[in-house]
């Protein structure tokens, strides 16, 4: 009887470990991850849906049906990223990801100057070779400076009545994720 | 011999069922470790972020998708009204009350998975707070339900568990300081279709 109650208690101790290992390895082991999903549906540096409005599975969590959200997956090894939209929304967004879908740096249109949506990520290192030369093109554009490679940056507009909708899907589709 | 068997067996398996029950458990859960509750309401205010902790982590990695930043807004969910009882898609509510300090805010109706549900109208359950009929005192009451209301409603059909979604866009509120102090508006059952 003692070796059982002994057991048990083992048992609860193990399931401890248990716990706090299944804990700790599900963010690194989990396959449904939106890089990959949105890998299935768009190259790097590609613009697509991502609230699902094409009809796939939504990458972003809660998707307003008042928002329409676009997303590009870009890697920062390649050079600088630039994105830039023509035209204006109500209200824009923007939150960049890393691979693994932790939201790294977010903005919205207050942040840009006349809210215009135009912004270069790139890596520190990028950022000290771009503080040496800013190429005049890139002189209003905001920098995001992020410590990682591959992520994917997603950006959402309101969308405040239906007659806004066409207006809003010609600006997320004007948007063009560039490397430089 | 046996016993021993039987013995590391019972040990097994209370470590690696209970270890993986509990998680599962803790993560499926509407509130613990990472929520804040207000109300009937329930937002997650570091989920997602870099420097969150592991059950937020784990809880954003489970479902493998990309959350709101706090420049951009605050989400909270309400799945029960303020008596406590879950909310259904066949009975009405009255979400009444004021909404905090935002830019502007949405409120929609959803299913489990947080899309939003077809109201078969040519009305959308889903609201904004720039386009919405208020009281004089600035408050506002949205009806939610199968039937025609007057004033600000939103449709829904069909029945099964509903998920209402307030999200308040570029609020001070989703820098997370002071969340626990916010004032959101009450979840009021009207009524049930029979």
């Amino acid at each position: 009887m003692l070796r059982f109650l002994y057991a048990i208690l083992l048992g609860l101790v193990g399931a401890g470990i248990v716990h706090i290992a299944v804990l700790l390895l599900l963010p690194t082991l989990t396959e449904r991850d939106a890089w990959s999903r949105l890998a299935n549906a768009a190259d790097l540096y590609v613009v697509t849906p991502a609230d699902g409005s094409d009809g796939s599975q939504p990458v972003i969590e809660a998707p307003d049906p008042l928002f329409s959200a676009v997303a590009c997956r870009f890697d920062l090894e390649d050079g600088p990223v630039r994105l830039k939209a023509d035209g204006s929304v109500p209200f824009w967004s923007a939150s960049i990801y890393g691979r693994s879908g932790d939201n790294l740096y977010n903005f919205n249109d207050r942040t840009a100057a006349g809210s215009a949506l135009d912004f270069v990520m790139v890596t520190p290192t990028q950022m000290i070779e771009m503080r040496k030369d800013l190429p005049a093109e890139l002189e209003s554009s905001i920098f995001v400076e992020v410590d990682v490679d591959e992520g994917i940056v997603v950006l959402r507009s309101f969308v405040p009545d239906e007659s806004w909708r066409s207006i809003v899907s010609t600006y997320l589709k004007s948007i063009a994720c560039t490397t430089q | 011999m046996f016993r021993t068997v039987f013995l590391v067996l019972v040990t097994l398996v209370i470590a690696v069922g209970g270890g993986a029950a509990s998680v599962w458990y803790t993560l499926q859960a509407q509130e613990g470790v990472g929520a804040t509750t207000i109300g009937s309401w329930t937002a997650y205010p570091s989920m997602g972020a870099p420097d969150a902790d592991p059950y937020s982590k784990a809880r954003a990695a489970r479902e493998g998708l990309l959350t709101l930043g706090k420049a951009e807004g605050l989400a909270f969910f309400a799945t029960r009204d303020t008596g406590g009882e879950e909310l259904s898609r066949r009975c009405s509510y009255l979400v009444e009350g004021a909404a905090p300090l935002a830019r502007f805010w949405t409120l929609y109706a959803a299913d489990r998975s947080l899309t939003m549900i077809s109201s078969e109208r040519r009305r959308k359950p889903a609201l904004q707070s720039l386009d919405l009929l208020r009281n004089p005192d600035n408050s506002f009451a949205v009806a939610i339900g199968p039937d025609v209301t007057p004033g600000n409603w939103l449709p829904v059909s069909g029945d099964g568990p509903m998920v209402l979604v307030l999200t308040l866009y570029d609020t001070p509120v989703a820098g997370g300081i002071g969340v626990e102090d916010v004032v959101l508006p009450q979840v009021l059952k009207a009524g049930c279709r029979a």
